[in-house]
C-alpha cells in the first residue's frame, strides 16, 4: 500500500454512510527500530467533511498568527477529526471503511517541542 | 573599518541593484503620461518589498529553506505546481524583458542593431554565472548599476518647476485623456515593477547560498531598510524626468533612446554614456539575477541540487534548466518582439503572480517549526496582512484593467 | 471541533504525512538534495502488502520519481516510475529528511548523474569550483 491509496479516499461507516475523505494521515515515530530512527507506526486518519487538500495544516498545528488567516483555514477545515488505524475495517481501491463503532478524536497536533530546521 | 565598508557596500549594491528594466521603462512610461501622479504606488512597492524581502530573507537565514521549497512543503505537488507553472513562465518573460534592455542599452552606445547583440548579451549572462562567484557578481553589478543616480542629477539640471511636481505628487489627479482604468492598469503596473517576484526568489536563494545566519539579519534589514528606499527614490527620479520633458509635450515614452533623452538634454553627451553604463548594469544584474531565479525555482521544486557555491557539475540540472532558459529568451528577441512591450507585460504579470509567493512566505514566517524563536512580531504581521489584501487586490484586477485598457494603449 | 476527545499521546514524534513528510526536501549526509518525497510505501508489521487496521502498519521507504504528473492531475503511476529510499537510510526528520547514505549511492539521482556526465561536464569549467 502507498500513501496515495489513503490520502483523499473518501471514507465510509460500518453501514456505508459517507464519513467524508482521507485529508492526511498521522504517524507517530514508534514503530520498530528501523536503522537510526523508529518506522513510522501508521497512528490513524484525518478525516475531513470537505475534499481537498488541507491547506497549510493550519486546523491541526496550533499556529494563531498572522490571526486573520488562522482562523479562516481553522473555518475551512471544521468538522475534522481523528480516528485511530485500529477502526479501519478494509482499505478497499476507491474508499475506506470504518468498523462499527469507531471513535473520533481532536484532529490537533499536540503541541510537540518541534524547533526550527538545521 | 572593515565592517563600515561591508555595511556601505551591502547598502550600495542594494541601491544599484534595485532597478531593473521594469523600473526603468514602467517609471518612464508612467511620468510621461501621468507625471508624477503615481508616485504614491512607488512608495506602497517599495515598503511592500522592504516588509516582504524582509521576511523571505530571516526565513531563510533561519531556516536554510528557500521560497519554492517552502512553497511546496505548504501547498503540496498540485497548488505548488501551477504556482511553478505561472512564476516560471513570468521569470521566462522578465528574464527576456532584461536581456533586451541590454541589447537595447548596447545599442544606444554603438548603433549596432539590437539582434546582434541579443546573442552576445544572453552568452555573457550565461558566462558569468558559470564562472563567477556570487558575491563578486552581486557586488559589481550593483555597485555599476548606482551611476544611475544620474537621472537624479538630470532632474536638478533640467531645472523642473518643483510646485508642479509636487502637487502632481501629493494630489494626484487624473488627465481626461487618460481615463481612470489606464490611471489604475498603470499603478499595478507600476506596483508589479517594484515587487516583482524574482526578486524574492533571488533574495532568499541568496541568503542560503551566501549561508546567512541569524547574525547576518541585521546587516540583510539595513541593506533593505536602506538600499530599497533610496532604489525607490531613483524611480521616482526618473518618472520626474520623464513628466518634465515628455509630459508637457503629450509624448509617450515607447523606446529606450526616449527614457534616456531627458539626461542627454541635462547632461549631455558625458550623462548620456553615464547612463548607458548603468541601464546595461542595471539589466545585466536583473538579467543574472532571473536566469538564476529560473533555476532556483525549478530546482527547489524538483528537489534537485542547486547553487552557485556548488561547481556546475554538482548541480547539473540547475544549470542545465539556467541554460535552456537563456537560449529561450534569445530565440524569443530574436523573432525581433519589442523588448519594450515584453517589459510591460512582465510587470503586469509579475503583479498577478505575486500572492502566489507571498501567501505561502508569509504562513512560514509565523511557523514555529521553521521558524523557531524567530516568528513575526504583531507589528509585522500588522503590515503583512495590509500587504497580502494590497497584493490580492492588485492581482485579482489586473487582468481584467488589461483587458479593459486594452493593455494601458 | 472543541467537543471531541484529545487523543491521548503518544512517546514518539508525531508526524502527519502530509504536512511533516510529503513534498519536503531529502537531503543525503553531506547535505546535498537528492529529491522531494512524492509517496510513501506502507506494510503492515507482518509484511503484508494491504495491511487493515487489524494489525500495526509502518512505513517502509519513501518513494520518489518521475511522477509529478500523476500527483498534479490524479491517478495512481505503475510501479516502475517508484524509487524507493528505505526508511532504514532516514537519519533525522525536522523542516528537511536527512539520510545517512551519499546521494549518487542512490537510484533517484540517476537523470541528475546523467546530465552531468553527458553535457556539463563536457563544457568547459564545468567541474570546476566558480572562480
Amino acid at each position: 500500500m502507498i500513501l496515495g491509496d489513503l490520502l483523499d479516499a473518501p471514507v465510509n461507516d460500518a453501514s456505508g454512510n459517507r464519513l467524508g475523505y482521507v485529508v492526511d494521515v498521522r504517524l507517530v515515530l514508534d514503530g520498530p527500530l528501523d536503522g537510526l530512527l523508529a518506522a513510522p507506526r501508521l497512528h490513524g486518519l484525518l478525516v475531513s467533511p470537505r475534499t481537498g487538500t488541507s491547506f497549510l495544516g493550519y486546523e491541526r498545528s496550533g499556529v494563531e498568527a498572522p490571526a486573520l488567516l488562522a482562523r479562516y483555514f481553522a473555518w475551512r477545515h471544521r468538522g475534522t477529526f481523528l480516528v485511530h488505524w485500529q477502526d479501519v475495517a478494509e482499505v478497499a481501491p476507491g474508499a475506506v471503511r470504518l468498523v462499527d463503532q469507531f471513535r473520533r478524536f481532536s484532529p490537533a497536533l499536540p503541541a510537540t517541542g518541534r524547533q526550527a530546521g538545521r | 573599518m572593515k565592517k563600515i565598508l561591508g555595511v556601505a557596500l551591502g547598502i550600495l549594491t542594494a541601491i544599484g541593484g534595485f532597478l531593473d528594466i521594469g523600473d526603468l521603462v514602467t517609471n518612464a512610461v508612467v511620468g510621461s503620461r501621468f507625471g508624477l501622479s503615481l508616485a504614491w504606488v512607488v512608495v506602497v512597492g517599495v515598503v511592500g518589498i522592504c516588509l516582504f524581502a524582509q521576511m523571505s530573507g530571516k526565513v531563510a537565514a533561519v531556516s536554510g529553506r528557500a521560497t519554492f521549497e517552502i512553497i511546496r512543503e505548504r501547498l503540496g505537488a498540485r497548488a505548488a505546481g501551477a504556482n511553478l507553472g505561472a512564476s516560471f513562465l513570468i521569470n521566462l518573460l522578465t528574464l527576456t524583458a532584461e536581456v533586451g534592455g541590454i541589447a537595447l542599452a548596447l545599442q544606444l552606445a554603438s548603433s549596432v542593431e539590437p539582434r546582434l547583440w541579443i546573442p552576445v548579451a544572453g552568452l555573457a549572462v550565461w558566462l558569468v554565472i558559470w564562472r563567477t562567484r556570487f558575491s563578486i557578481m552581486e557586488n559589481v553589478t550593483g555597485l555599476v548599476g548606482l551611476t544611475l543616480i544620474v537621472f537624479a542629477v538630470a532632474l536638478f539640471l533640467l531645472g523642473p518647476d518643483w510646485s508642479t511636481l509636487a502637487d502632481q505628487a501629493l494630489h494626484p489627479r487624473v488627465s481626461a485623456q487618460e481615463g481612470l482604468a489606464s490611471y489604475w492598469y498603470y499603478a499595478i503596473a507600476l506596483f508589479g515593477a517594484a515587487m516583482t517576484p524574482y526578486e524574492v526568489f533571488f533574495f532568499s536563494s541568496g541568503a542560503v547560498e551566501e549561508r546567512w545566519t541569524i547574525k547576518d539579519l541585521s546587516q540583510s534589514r539595513l541593506n533593505v531598510l536602506v538600499g530599497f528606499p533610496f532604489g525607490g527614490v531613483l524611480s521616482v527620479a526618473i518618472a520626474a524626468c520623464a513628466a518634465v520633458v515628455f509630459l508637457p509635450k503629450g509624448v509617450e515614452v515607447s523606446s529606450l533612446s526616449q527614457i534616456v533623452l531627458p539626461v542627454a538634454l541635462a547632461g549631455g553627451k558625458l550623462a548620456l554614456a553615464v547612463v548607458i553604463v548603468g541601464i546595461v548594469a542595471a539589466t545585466f544584474g536583473a538579467a543574472l539575477e532571473t536566469s538564476l531565479s529560473s533555476g532556483y525555482t525549478l530546482a527547489q521544486f524538483m528537489g534537485w541540487s542547486w547553487g552557485k557555491f556548488r561547481r556546475p557539475a554538482r548541480a547539473a540540472r540547475f544549470h542545465l534548466t539556467m541554460i535552456i532558459c537563456l537560449v529561450v529568451a534569445v530565440g524569443v528577441l530574436m523573432t525581433s518582439v519589442n523588448p519594450i512591450a515584453v517589459t510591460e507585460y512582465s510587470v503586469v504579470f509579475s503583479a498577478v503572480a505575486l500572492p502566489l509567493t507571498y501567501l505561502p512566505i508569509l504562513v512560514v514566517a509565523n511557523d514555529p517549526e521553521y521558524m523557531g524563536e524567530h516568528v513575526n512580531g504583531r507589528l509585522t504581521n500588522a503590515f503583512a496582512l495590509v500587504y497580502l489584501v494590497i497584493i490580492v487586490v492588485a492581482s485579482v484586477a489586473a487582468i481584467p484593467l488589461m483587458i479593459v485598457t486594452g493593455a494601458g494603449s | 471541533m472543541s467537543d471531541l476527545p484529545q487523543d491521548r499521546r503518544p512517546p514518539g514524534l508525531m508526524l502527519d504525512a502530509r504536512l511533516h513528510l510529503l513534498d519536503r526536501q531529502i537531503l543525503d549526509v553531506d547535505g546535498t538534495p537528492v529529491c522531494t518525497v512524492d509517496d510513501l510505501e506502507l506494510h503492515g508489521l507482518d509484511g503484508s502488502d494491504r495491511p487493515d487496521g487489524t494489525q500495526p502498519t509502518v512505513v517502509t521507504s519513501l518513494l520518489s520519481g518521475a511522477v509529478l504528473t500523476t500527483r498534479i492531475f490524479g491517478g495512481r503511476p505503475p510501479p516502475s516510475r517508484w524509487h524507493r529510499i528505505r526508511w532504514t537510510h532516514v537519519s533525522d526528520v525536522g523542516t528537511t529528511l536527512r539520510l545517512g547514505v551519499r546521494s549518487a549511492e542512490l537510484d533517484v539521482t540517476w537523470p541528475e548523474r546523467w546530465i552531468r556526465d553527458q553535457i556539463i561536464r563536457r563544457i568547459p569549467g564545468g567541474s570546476h569550483d566558480p572562480g
